[in-house]
């Protein structure tokens, strides 16, 4: 499906089949379940967010959607449903993620990272104008190329982290907790960042945050998520309307 | 000058060895920070595979070729079918399941080759006439056709790394393995390859040394020391590094020849103590080694 087609979809009204729907997954380490029955899902070119507080599952979530551990329930990618996801079959079909703690390789260049996140292609030049893109796009990462990851700063690390995901251009890009541990004005800008994204590619975003003000900005939906499970969810405004949600999530 | 130039001739021939079997131990190492015991078993499965096809008739060169085969098959089914299973649940059960597959490999040698020494056709010239004299001091053929083995493997892995998607592939699994799941890296075929690449190493080592290093002929033990130095010299360079493996190897190779043509006090037997006792400096002082960036947890 190419943008046009899913931009068409949502401006006519008509109901778009989701890129992502996940239904009543369950998901956990060991014997200690932490996801009891989620059920998610993200339209093509849709901002969502997932707000939770810390211990809610957010992470969870993210890591058994990408495959990185295992499940039960359902997770479909374009209406199909795959058995059992493993990371490199789900950036196959479409779906990025930007780990909780960057998942910088520390040891390798700023360069050899991002074309670590453009393995899974094989276009050689477009690989190389895509690195020139996000260095355009992280003016920080473009006087680094050739430095050991390892040694940039955390929102360096972070913008890296965004820049490798979408290396892969992926639909649906999804971020775990991308604010956290960094300066206000790095994470306006990083929020600025994933805005375009969703805008000039179309991309999908799936974002869980703690910082609930910043990430409702550019949400259209919200989904809580309260020890493992679905509290609400609903349109961006119906949440900043309702006093009790606002209280709890916003401070105000 | 003379007994000088000696010994650090065969200073630099052993530690080319030491070089090539530290190789191997790092390719495994730098992309599942598992150091395989086995590695040296290998080799010497692999060298009888050798010994074994050249008694059928097949040219030596042939035979190396099919060794390293051999070898990089055993080292793709060896990870695949009894080193991830267990990882999972455990590291040391890595260990173990390392230090299992060495005995029951020589255990496998013995038992389908037989205990007896076997004369091995030598790949490299050997004979009494084949060296240079250099300031009065003999140069071997055989001591520089390991020299050249060892940099011509050495600038092959260091192309492999740093200039195919398979070596980039296999330095983020290194770094980072989840990262690399997630950029669509096979984690699982990577460490596969990379226990394969190592064996085939080895295997390729094993065929060029045996007829080199005394006493000049194939048996049981032939790879137990070479391991316990190729050890020590990687430990020496740090475990993760193809660098520190040529440089740990040299000079291991060159100290242990001095000290044993200076301090011959010693006497020569005491070649493994001295191997043991860098090991355990090593670790208790410095346990990334030399060049070494990964911390070491588990061993």
């Amino acid at each position: 499906m190419t943008a046009a087609d899913s931009a068409d979809n949502t401006a006519l009204g008509t109901v778009s089949r989701p890129l992502l729907e996940v239904a009543g997954l369950r998901a956990g380490y060991g014997a200690a379940n932490v996801l009891h029955g989620i059920d998610l899902s993200v339209l093509p070119g849709e901002v969502v967010v997932v707000l939770g507080a810390n211990g809610a599952g957010k992470t969870t979530l993210m890591r058994a959607i990408a495959g990185l551990i295992g499940h039960t329930g359902t997770i479909s990618v374009d209406g199909q449903i795959i058995a059992k996801a493993r990371p490199d079959e789900m950036l196959r079909r479409g779906l990025g993620l930007v780990p909780q703690g960057r998942g910088t390789m520390t040891a390798m260049t700023v360069r050899d990272n991002l074309r670590v996140g453009a393995i899974s292609r094989s276009d050689a030049r477009e690989i190389a104008d895509d690195i020139e893109r996000w260095c355009t796009v992280f003016p920080p990462l473009a006087n680094r190329r050739n430095q050991i990851a390892g040694t940039l700063s955390g929102g360096e690390q972070q913008m890296l982290a965004i820049a490798r995901a979408m290396m892969a251009r992926p639909r649906l890009l999804m971020c775990d907790e991308v604010s956290l541990g960094l300066a206000p004005i790095i994470v306006q800008q990083l929020f600025g960042v994933l805005r375009d994204v969703n805008q000039d590619s179309n991309t999908a975003l799936l974002l869980v945050e703690q910082n609930a003000e910043l990430a409702l900005q550019i949400a259209a939906r919200v989904y809580l998520l309260e020890v493992g499970e679905i509290a609400a969810s609903g349109e961006t405004e119906q949440f900043r309307g309702n006093d009790a949600i606002r209280k709890s999530y916003l401070g105000y | 000058m003379e007994i000088f130039l000696d010994r650090l001739f065969s200073g630099v021939t052993a530690g080319s060895i030491y070089v090539l079997i530290a190789l191997s131990l790092v390719v495994v190492f730098r992309s599942s920070t598992t150091i395989n015991f086995a590695q040296g078993e290998f080799a010497l499965f692999t060298s009888f595979v050798a010994w074994w096809l050249t008694t059928k008739g097949l040219p030596i060169v042939l035979a190396l070729f099919a060794a390293m085969a051999v070898g990089f098959t055993m080292g793709v089914v060896a990870e695949r079918a009894l080193i991830r299973p267990v990882r999972r649940r455990n590291e040391t059960a890595v260990l173990i399941v390392a230090l299992g597959l060495f005995t029951a490999l020589n255990g496998a040698d013995g038992w389908i080759w037989g205990a007896n020494d076997k004369q091995f056709p030598e790949i490299l010239p050997h004979g009494d006439n084949d060296y240079f004299v250099i300031a009065g001091s003999r140069l071997h053929y055989d001591s520089i056709g390991i020299v050249l083995a060892m940099i011509l493997v050495v600038t092959l892995l260091s192309l492999l790394f740093n200039r195919t998607p398979l070596g980039l592939q296999m330095r983020a699994v290194a770094t980072n393995p989840e990262s690399a799941a997630l950029a669509g890296v096979k984690v699982g075929r990577v460490l596969s390859l990379s226990w394969g690449l190592s064996a085939a190493i080895g295997s390729f080592a094993g065929v060029l040394l045996v007829p080199v290093l005394p006493p000049n002929q194939l048996d049981l033990s032939s790879f137990f020391s070479i391991l316990i130095f190729a050890s020590a010299a990687a430990l020496l360079g740090g475990l993760d590094s193809a660098k520190g493996a040529v440089v740990g190897g040299l000079a291991f190779g060159v100290a242990e020849s001095m000290i044993n043509g200076y301090a011959t006090f010693l006497g020569g037997s005491m070649q493994l103590t001295f191997a043991l006792v860098i090991i355990v400096v090593i670790l208790v002082f410095k346990p990334t080694g030399l060049f070494g960036a990964r911390r070491l947890e588990r061993v």
